[in-house]
């Protein structure tokens, strides 16, 4: 948006639009994580695409699995991980903002739902990390 | 010894004259730690320079006239203790994200607008006769909308709003908090007919839940929750069999 005099009207009455300027996210913390936060789902697309590539290829069979071990590779994907950490952190603190239901005509406190989804999700990295391991041997 | 003073730097904008804003700055008397930025601008006003223009009237964080930025930060400035800034400056500035008409002063003409387009009264869909009696409701009832009540149309949260900010065709946050508390009153029967304000693309959907709407708000609202809770609300409605039933 640019600064502009609204013309067209009697001076009196003319307003003063002010430019928002293009670095508005660096001006507060808060603004600044919550870029972090939405920025995270691009490597997280990144990774969950060629992912989706690794798994097309290993349909062939066995010969077609050979997964990238570069160290870039590794680095980008050591950094997704740090995304995905952090954009799971942020999406299941906000679920008790958004989820809002009542059980036996009570409320459920926001705290207890957002425990109850870290919760889960520590339920299903054991269960996938065991069934991982499991496979893996 | 000296007597304590800090300095106010006030945005000045004289349509008649002026191409753009600036700031003056103001040395003042900081007398009492009881001040407040609505005080300096009383006091400027009244000893310095009586042209400085700004809104104000209840001076106890009631009416909502008198919010602007505040080092940055929106603030009602008659809750704006000047004891939490000195011996550092103080920036007043207007609202962000509205037009300034004048000095401190923003139109207000949008917001307005945005308010009054989301029926921010009860509706019902046949109105009983008074001598039907009140509308009774439970204290639980009330605690559904108790807290989206509170909101004073004070604007801190549209101008907090980046999304407002990059545009201003968003219904915004307080405009939809409202929407929800009147959508959350028993009394009430007029979700159908908000629905198409707030569902709209420029509705609850162009929200991407900053959240700083509900740091700023000096009422204790909370219009990001308002906004994500409509969302699945009305997907819920949408995706649910019967989810459009009264």
């Amino acid at each position: 948006m640019n600064a502009e005099v609204e013309t067209g009207r009697p001076a009196a009455t003319r307003t003063y639009r002010r430019p928002m300027s293009a670095g508005w996210w660096t001006t507060k913390r808060h603004y600044f994580w919550y870029m972090v936060r939405e920025f995270t789902a691009l490597p997280l697309a990144l990774w969950l695409l060629w992912l989706l590539y690794e798994i097309q290829r290993a349909g062939r069979g066995a010969s077609g699995y050979y997964p990238p071990s570069s160290t870039p590779f590794v680095v980008f994907s050591a950094i997704c991980l740090l995304f995905a950490l952090y954009h799971s952190f942020t999406f299941l603190s906000l679920a008790g903002v958004i989820l809002h239901f009542k059980v036996l005509d009570k409320p459920v406190p926001s705290r207890l739902i957002v425990l109850s989804q870290f919760g889960g999700w520590l339920v299903a990295s054991v269960v996938i990390g065991a069934v991982l391991i499991g496979f893996g041997r | 010894m000296a007597e304590k003073r800090i300095t106010i730097r006030a945005t000045r904008y004289d349509p008649e004259k002026d191409k753009a804003p600036r700031l003056q700055s103001y040395d003042i008397p900081f007398t009492d730690d009881a001040m407040v930025v609505l005080d300096a601008l009383n006091y400027i006003k009244a000893h310095v320079d009586g042209s400085l223009s700004y809104r104000w009237s209840c001076r106890m964080g009631i009416c909502g006239s008198c919010g602007m930025t505040v080092n940055g930060t929106p603030k009602l400035t008659c809750a704006a203790f000047l004891r939490d800034y000195w011996p550092r400056s103080v920036t007043v500035m207007p609202l962000s994200n509205f037009p300034i008409v004048r000095d401190l002063v923003v139109d207000m003409e949008d917001f307005m607008h945005k308010l009054k387009s989301i029926k921010p009264w009860i509706i019902r869909k046949q109105e009983l006769p008074l001598g039907a009696g009140e509308h009774r409701q439970t204290m639980d009832q009330i605690d559904e909308f108790r807290q989206f009540s509170q909101c004073i149309n004070c604007m801190l949260c549209y101008a907090a709003c980046p999304v407002y900010g990059l545009d201003d065709k968003f219904l915004g946050p307080a405009a939809i908090a409202l929407a929800r508390r009147y959508n959350l009153d028993s009394r009430d029967q007029g979700v159908k007919e908000r629905l198409p304000m707030i569902a709209d693309p420029e509705g609850i959907w162009e929200c991407s839940f900053v959240g700083e709407c509900s740091v700023v708000c000096p009422k204790g609202v909370d219009p990001a929750k308002a906004i994500q809770q409509t969302k699945l609300d009305t997907t819920m409605r949408f995706v649910l069999p019967y989810g459009n039933r009264e």
